[in-house]
């Protein structure tokens, strides 16, 4: 016994001596800044010292504020030079009063060791690891073992995403797991790829080996269903909804988005073009119309049309988050922060945040009731005259004017919406949204452009006849520009108004004379106006005919889709830093810029949208493709590498991976050039996708998200996943694909906005079975059992669903009339006469894609037989059976609480 | 013992056995040779930055989300009712009385106190508008309350009243968001949410936090106002209908009995104990564990929803009709709910916005009959309360998302035809009662027509703070990581309010 204390404690005397010989001999090892200072500062002294307070006059966010004098003069860091550092006096002080933390415990003494060490290598200042991107990363090398690998190791590496894996794996002394069994794997791969199970001869087709696993990628991602499954995941990103939101929560036709998201996807546009047409795609040299429709991305913002609202404060309100929507999405960056102070743990200073305002801050929409600028869907015929009309124009004018024509007839910009009137006598903005004058009413408009048109064209309706108006120069004494009659008019017009050609900025002064009307009676509502340059090629044959056109297709109705455009030089806005984010305290004036720690722009860019999405997707954004492949292998194995999905920087947590995040980052944008789809196939042909995901506690409990990857995924389907699998096992699902949001059935009493009469009105036909992806989301009241699991409301940008596990879902599950449906359809459709073991066997087999075993066999026919009792024992039961219209047999009611039963088993709930 | 706690029981045994065993081996070479190796290696760059997975046992929270847990600190009570009046009514009509304005009635508004000042609809100089209701001073405390709440002098001496607080928002949506989730933005979480969160609920076979709509209308910003935002959606509150189904799903499909449902969960549930022992993944320990939730819900919902079984004169007392939605029922189905240990119950009445446009709403007329709609049920429900010995563990609150100003609203400079008045945020009236409440307070006093706080002025984060206060947290603490940074409820504000505090 004593014998082997001695020999314990030689051993420890040994390894200390050993550790004290090495600390004393080893050269002084460079500090890291970002893995070993930066989190001490955050950690202990940010939240007086950063970017919020400023205490003493330090700040230890920037290089330059830290190393810089303080208030008292003296410096905190004076670099190589660690005793006349004013920050390591003051964290080695003893008074209480001196000692910093200030009011908090001394800091441990590795800590201060660590802090000087790095003040006396010269205080080198790091950039964080998530604003560098490495230029090339090596794959490791696996280590052999006598020259051979083992065959379990050959087995799993499939390609360059294992060697990473299997190397943190070898470190960890864990082993990775066996593959999946084929049923599983094919299971998997089709949610994970198309969002729905396999279908039937792909599966057997896979099944039996004729298919090689390639082919089964391959053929899962030429399936058009792979851009429905994939679109979701993009919308909520997008905060895409059928409905406006804020408390009116008016519908609003923006569904071409969501169409133009799944072909995006279908047709692998490559990431850096996807950026480009939703950020910018109105920006593009001749945007298609595809091109515009992408542009909607930033109009699936919120528009207050609540009375009483000021557009001007719900506009800015837009541009806000469409700044900290684009840095959520593309950046993995929190930047909303910056809104009032500067970031306070990563370096963005709050005025960079109004520099990247100032990128968003020029687009025509003002938050008004028609959303404008809406693009027009003209019919095939007159899409032609459009055409003949820009052809017209680009002969006798020129190019650009014919750019002007078109423009107006697509998309009606630019125009002077009716709020911008102001002092009004004897008139309102009605409603606060519709320039009203009344009997002996005036009221003016500024700084408006006409562009030596001589005539107005005006966006107005009226309910009463004889009204003269008189639009003058400047006020009431002024020329007069125009003078008109109004009389009542059949619903809103857009008419043609002779107007004095002037090229100068006016201000408008307009006038309503009517007698005889009611006092406050409105002579008519103006909703907009605009002026375009005058129609070349006067006096040549056809012109007449061109100028009705326009006229004519100005007031054709069509479905239109809210899109971006740019506000021309003469109605530009400028941008100006809100003091601590209050809109209404304006200070001093930026010009669009992007955040200093993050690339470099390139001086050829536009300094607009389009140079901001340049900017994004150049190659050497540190951000932009790690953030995508951060949230693809999210998807799959439900945890980023960086597992703050949200957040990539100094707050978030470290990659699990960070040599394969970069990896991949890398591959995505040089070797797959952007597709997505390419990287999709990387990571689901891994080994270390393909492992079956069963464990063990012990396993669960050393690694309960699965971090080091040792298993395969296994998580709970979304909640579309959840409906399209009930529906696509049973045989109910429709493959019908585009097209505006249907209403599938929902309980009634669901919606119930103020001021908003607009019903759920149930779809018939097809339409009550298509994928989830097509169901009408109103904001305010999205489709119940969607949120139950999990589905946001898409007012704001979702970067990540957080997975819960309720009694909720349960019901919907249990109850939901949809999910019975599909039980009962699955009972019908594959009942075997006389062979309840047969049914049921094939029941489980359709919705798993296993093959049951006994054990479960067991239950369920317990299951059937006791319900089978019941219900023949009681008429009445089958008789009203689901509320269904005809009576069910006995047997098939059985058979649906079989079916019922199954696609409530956790196995048909979760991916695994 | 239920299958469920079995399950749990013999996993933890299970784990012990295995932690004993393999103890030593592990902790302590964790202990020293990660030490040494630390020290060795300290040099290679960032790849010590990679983290290690830190390994978790399980909890009854990974099972059970909504399991109670204690709160950091003293606490006053258990639960909470707040009953929100959205479209926010008049204080003038109600609690704050003001003779002065009386005087002033009709006479033009005076310039000073509108400058700066901006209102939803009110433009130009509006006129005054003297209160329509009469005022009385009531109980031992004398406090005032018109004549459009003849209940509630009866419990005026249980409750403490806030006379100046204020809000910067003067629009629906975005007040009631900033009133119920401490910002007038989307995406944080609501009051109910983070108390949940936090406290767990008491009953396991109902919602830890159950909403109550009355008024016909979902309040104006929509079901974000009991939303979760960043925490998990089980704290989110679940809406208890009383049409239709009273929680969505929860009835049993036609034809299909109680045992045969319970079968059916028992068939369920014996197959996922399978599928554990293979995966060995917890969530499926959880998924068994909500199935059984799940079934004992659909008894005592419909069960606690049903206010036909009360008895006679406590129906009367809260003058409810059995079937229909309205704030009676709710306060009724609110005490069953809180004294059956749901956590927080949030009532929204919708029908508050009275700007004059027509007569539902005027102030004189559709608002007097909101008020007679209110006054019994909220009398009732605080002495109903208060005959249970719960009123000491519970707190009620109540409040609109804003005030109305004391000027008639002129719609666009428009005389209108009924008296209304405009939104206003600068001060207005709440008032709370209950566990840890000084019954009989006025805290807050307001200029001589009721514009401006003189004194007391509160803001939301202050409600919020009192709020959490008195559930027994310190709501600088209380905090929620997100977007790698900490959230709480009062963001960077809020003073507890200890002068209506006990």
């Amino acid at each position: 016994m004593q014998k082997k204390i001695t020999v314990a404690l030689f051993g420890v005397l040994l390894i200390l001596a050993i550790i004290l010989l090495w600390n004393f001999l080893k050269p002084s090892d460079p500090v890291d800044f970002s893995a070993e200072i930066k989190p001490i500062f955050n950690k202990h002294c940010i939240s007086c010292h950063g970017g919020v307070k400023k205490n003493g006059g330090l700040s230890l966010l920037f290089e330059e504020d830290a190393l810089g004098p303080m208030d008292s003069g003296k410096a905190a860091i004076v670099p190589g030079e660690p005793g006349a550092s004013e920050l390591i006096r003051r964290i080695k002080a003893h008074d209480p009063e001196l000692r910093m933390p200030y009011e908090k415990p001394r800091l441990k003494d590795d800590e201060i060791e660590l802090l000087s060490r790095w003040i006396d290598q010269g205080a080198p200042w790091g950039k964080h690891w998530a604003y560098t991107l490495p230029d090339k990363v090596d794959l490791p090398e696996i280590t052999q073992e006598a020259g051979f690998l083992p065959e379990k190791d050959q087995d799993f590496l499939q390609n360059g995403i294992d060697q990473f894996v299997l190397t943190r794996l070898k470190a960890e002394g864990l082993q990775p797991n066996q593959q999946a069994s084929r049923e599983i794997l094919a299971r998997r791969l089709a949610l994970d790829l198309t969002g729905l199970p396999p279908n039937a001869q792909l599966f057997d087709a896979w099944l039996e080996a004729e298919l090689p696993y390639e082919g089964l990628v391959d053929s899962l991602l030429a399936s058009e269903t792979y851009g429905e499954k994939w679109s979701s995941w993009w919308l909520d990103l997008a905060r895409y909804a059928d409905t406006k939101g804020y408390e009116k929560d008016l519908g609003r036709t923006i569904w071409q988005y969501r169409d133009w998201v799944i072909r995006a996807f279908n047709k692998d546009m490559p990431y850096n073009q996807f950026t480009l047409e939703q950020l910018a795609g109105d920006l593009l040299p001749e945007p298609s119309m595809d091109q515009l429709i992408a542009t909607a991305f930033h109009r699936n913002t919120m528009n207050n049309d609540e009375g009483g609202t000021e557009d001007e404060e719900f506009r800015v309100a837009t541009v806000i988050d469409r700044v900290n929507t684009t840095f959520e999405v593309w950046q993995s960056t929190t930047i909303g922060c910056t809104q009032c102070h500067s970031h306070t743990y990563d370096p963005f200073r709050h005025e960079e945040y109004y520099k990247l305002m100032a990128f968003f801050n020029n687009t025509r929409d003002e938050d008004t009731p028609g959303e404008e600028p809406a693009l027009k869907f003209y019919e095939e015929e007159d899409l032609r005259k459009v055409e003949k009309i820009k052809q017209w124009v680009a002969k006798y004018g020129s190019a650009e004017s014919a750019r002007k024509y078109r423009d107006f007839l697509l998309f009606n910009e630019p125009i002077y919406q009716a709020h911008t009137a102001t002092g009004f006598k004897n008139g309102e903005l009605s409603d606060t949204k519709w320039l009203s004058l009344w009997d002996d009413g005036s009221c003016q408009v500024k700084n408006v452009h006409t562009h030596g048109a001589s005539s107005l064209l005006l966006n107005y309706w009226s309910n009463l006849n004889g009204t003269e108006m008189t639009i003058r120069k400047d006020h009431a004494g002024g020329e007069i520009l125009a003078r008109f009659r109004i009389d009542k008019t059949r619903g809103r017009i857009i008419r043609k108004i002779p107007f004095k050609p002037t090229n100068e900025e006016l201000t408008l002064y307009f006038e309503a004379n009517n007698d005889g009307i009611p006092k406050e009676a409105g002579t008519s509502f103006i909703v907009w106006f605009g002026f375009i340059e005058d129609l070349p090629g006067k006096g040549e044959p056809g012109y007449t005919e061109i100028d009705n056109s326009f006229l004519k297709l100005l007031n054709t109705q069509t479905p239109s889709l809210p899109i971006m455009a740019e506000n021309p030089h003469y109605m530009g806005r400028t941008t100006q830093v809100f003091e601590r984010g209050n809109w209404l305290l304006k200070a001093d004036t930026v010009s669009p810029a992007t955040p200093q720690v993050l690339n470099p722009w390139d001086p050829e860019w536009p300094k607009n949208r389009m140079g901001l999405a340049k900017w994004i997707v150049s190659t050497e954004n540190p951000l932009t493709a790690r953030t995508l492949v951060n949230r693809v292998w999210h998807q799959f194995f439900g945890r980023g590498m960086v597992a703050t999905l949200e957040d990539i920087g100094s707050q978030s947590d470290p990659p699990s991976h960070p040599d394969l995040l970069d990896w991949l980052a890398l591959r995505f944008m040089h070797e797959h050039q952007w597709s997505i789809k390419g990287l999709v196939k990387d990571i689901v042909m891994s080994g270390t996708y393909r492992q079956d995901s069963e464990s063990s506690p012990e396993l669960y409990e050393r690694d309960p998200d699965n971090e080091l990857l040792a298993r395969g995924p296994r998580l709970r389907l979304s909640a579309e996943q959840i409906r399209d699998q009930a529906l696509a096992v049973s045989g109910l699902l429709s493959d019908k694909m585009y097209g505006p949001g249907v209403m599938p059935p929902q309980p009634e009493g669901i919606w119930k906005s103020v001021y908003n009469s607009q019903k759920w009105v149930e779809s018939k036909g097809e339409d009550r079975y298509r994928r989830a992806v097509y169901t009408y989301l109103k904001r305010t009241s999205p489709y119940p059992s969607f949120v139950t699991f999990d589905a946001g409301s898409r007012e704001v940008c979702m970067v990540r669903r957080t997975v819960t596990n309720t009694p909720l879902q349960a019901l919907v599950t249990l109850n939901d009339p949809v999910y019975l449906e599909a039980a009962h359809q699955m009972a019908v459709a594959n009942a075997i006469p006389d062979d309840p073991d047969g049914t049921i066997s094939r029941l489980y087999q359709k919705a798993t894609f296993k093959k049951i075993d006994d054990q479960k066999l067991g239950v369920l026919k317990e299951l059937y037989t006791v319900s089978l009792k019941e219900f023949r024992a009681d008429e009445t039961s089958v008789q009203g059976f689901l509320s269904l219209e005809a009576p069910t047999e006995p047997e098939i009611a059985a058979l649906t609480i079989v079916a019922n039963a199954i696609m409530n088993l956790d196995e048909f709930l979760t991916k695994s | 013992m239920d299958p469920i706690q079995k399950l749990i029981k013999e996993k933890i045994e299970r784990e012990l056995q295995a932690r004993t065993r393999r103890h030593f081996i592990k902790e302590c070479a964790a202990g020293m040779g990660g030490l040494a190796f630390g020290s060795l290696f300290a040099a290679c760059d960032r790849k010590k930055a990679v983290p290690q997975p830190t390994g978790r046992k399980l909890t009854e929270r990974d099972l059970n989300p909504l399991s109670v847990l204690p709160p950091p600190n003293m606490s006053r009570i258990k639960s909470v009712i707040y009953l929100h009046m959205a479209g926010a009514p008049s204080q003038l009509e109600m609690f704050d009385y003001k003779p002065q304005l009386q005087k002033l009635h009709g006479k033009p508004c005076p310039e000073s106190l509108l400058e700066g000042k901006k209102f939803a609809f009110i433009r130009g100089i509006p006129k005054l508008l003297g209160p329509q209701s009469n005022f009385k001073q009531e109980g031992e405390s004398g406090n005032w309350v018109s004549d459009y709440l003849p209940h509630f002098r009866k419990v005026i001496d249980e409750v403490a009243f806030l006379k100046a607080v204020h809000t910067d928002q003067f629009n629906h949506g975005p007040a009631q968001l900033f009133m119920h989730t401490g910002t007038p933005r989307l995406g944080r979480p609501s009051l109910g949410s983070w108390v949940t969160y936090g406290l767990g609920s008491e009953n396991q076979n109902l919602p830890g936090f159950v909403v109550l709509i009355s008024g016909g209308n979902d309040p104006s910003a929509g079901k974000s106002v009991w939303g979760s935002g960043f925490l998990p959606s089980i704290y989110q509150g679940v809406q208890c209908r009383s049409e239709g189904d009273p929680v969505l799903y929860i009835e049993d499909p036609e034809g299909v009995s109680r045992d045969m449902k319970k079968r059916t969960i028992e068939a369920i549930n014996a197959i996922n104990k399978e599928e554990y022992a293979r995966y060995a993944d917890p969530e499926i320990l959880a998924r068994i564990n909500q199935y059984e939730m799940a079934y004992r819900m659909q008894i005592s919902v419909p069960e606690i929803m049903n206010i036909n079984k009360e008895p006679k004169h406590i129906q009367e007392m809260y003058g409810v009709v059995p079937g229909e939605e309205s704030f009676a029922n709710n306060c009724l189905l609110a005490r069953k709910l809180v004294e059956d240990g749901v956590r927080f119950v949030q009532l929204y009445d919708w029908g508050w916005d009275s700007h004059g446009t027509d007569p539902s709403t005027a102030i004189d007329l559709g608002f007097r009959n909101k008020c007679r709609d209110i006054d019994r049920p909220m009398t009732a429900l605080l002495l109903d309360l208060k005959q249970r010995g719960l009123l000491e563990e519970t707190l009620v609150v109540w409040g609109g998302e804003f005030g109305r100003t004391p000027m008639q609203e002129n719609r666009e400079g428009k005389e209108m035809g009924y008296m209304g008045r405009d939104h206003h945020g600068d001060a207005f009236t709440m008032w709370m009662a209950g566990g840890g409440i000084k019954g009989g307070a006025s805290w807050g006093t307001t200029d001589e027509i009721g514009f401006s706080a003189v004194e007391g002025r509160v803001s939301v984060h202050d409600v919020h703070a009192t709020i959490l206060h008195l559930l027994g947290f310190d709501h600088e603490q209380f905090t929620y990581n997100f977007q790698g940074r900490p959230f709480r409820l009062t963001d960077v504000e809020g003073e507890i309010i200890h002068e209506i505090l006990s």
